[in-house]
């Protein structure tokens, strides 16, 4: 049977070269430029119509906003509107991904750590700059906990530092890791239907379809949890405890 | 972390943050702990061990936190 992590790999289409830098253009490229084209393309479609009565995909994208905003109002209250674009671009971004890399013969994005560790990343440097811009330096005392008697500082201060910079990590690895083991299962079962035969093939190849299913909910499960820890995240700048 | 329009959904996003949760802050930890013995004290295994256990405290406090907002 294939090796089942052999549909990760990158192999470069177009190379190209930036300053020195390997900017080659390969799948997991051409799938981001496909899922850009084609948010953009569904919801300036939703907008043109612009009718008192919602066409289907007028609905369907006024029912998005609604619903990333209350994510936004109900973790960062209503200053957090600020930041809507960029929560609202992030979780189309990552739910197209997730869901286009379904299709078979594309890619998913997604289950590159290189790209959710670049998203996880930005958004805690960004959360930590607002906070500190916000608050000055009184945003460092987010590193002691509220009713921390004094002797117990020295020991709480590490532990709040590593919970701190764990952030980002538990939030690049989780969606890294949700849509690398999806895929990786649905390879595995698919190769012991194939291998299986008639006679008793049908059986991997069932769980396949139920695991697809799965796969479909896990998508947007985890672009929902993705955007919602950034949300998490961003007000903790907002609001110190 | 504050209810979402959908229940099941905020239900799941605080449980699932758990476990993915208690291991990043013991990766975060040891790998801290280990770049001290390496790069800046000659420390040598004590910089990971000590590392390692506050990784672990910082991840079980975590999901006692997490695990407070959910009930």
């Amino acid at each position: 049977m294939e090796d089942p992590l052999h549909p990760f790999e990158l192999h470069t289409i177009v190379p190209l070269s930036l300053f020195g830098l390997d900017v080659s253009i390969n799948k997991a490229v051409i799938m981001m430029f496909v899922v850009v084209g084609l948010v953009i393309l569904l919801l300036t479609k939703a907008r043109s119509s612009g009718s008192l009565v919602p066409t289907k995909l007028q609905s369907m994208a006024e029912l998005l906003v609604e619903f990333i905003r209350g994510m936004i109002h109900d973790t960062m209250g209503p200053e957090g509107m600020r930041f809507f674009p960029l929560i609202a671009t992030l979780f189309l971004f990552i739910l197209f991904c997730n869901l286009l890399g379904l299709m078979p013969g594309a890619y998913t994005v997604t289950s590159q750590l290189v790209v959710t560790g670049v998203f996880a990343l930005g958004v805690y440097v960004l959360s930590i700059l607002v906070g500190l811009k916000i608050h000055g330096m009184k945003f460092l005392s987010i590193l002691v906990p509220s009713g921390t008697p004094g002797w117990l500082l020295p020991l709480m201060v590490p532990i709040e530092i590593i919970s701190q910079l764990a952030r980002p990590v538990s939030l690049s690895v989780r969606l890294f890791a949700n849509m690398t083991a999806g895929h990786v299962i649905l390879g595995v079962l698919f190769g012991l239907a194939i291998s299986g035969g008639l006679l008793i093939g049908w059986l991997p190849f069932s769980f396949t379809v139920a695991l697809y299913g799965l796969e479909v909910g896990i998508a947007f499960i985890q672009a929902y949890i993705f955007t919602i820890l950034t949300c998490v995240y961003m007000g903790d700048a907002f609001h110190l405890h | 972390m504050p209810s979402s329009p959908d229940p099941v959904f905020a239900g799941l996003g605080q449980a699932v943050q758990i476990g993915t949760n208690l291991l990043a802050t013991l990766m975060v930890g040891g790998g801290v702990g280990w770049s001290i013995d390496s790069y800046v004290l000659p420390t040598q295994p004590w910089g990971l061990v000590g590392g390692l256990v506050l990784g672990l405290i910082a991840g079980i406090r975590n999901a006692y936190r997490t695990a407070q907002r959910l009930s």
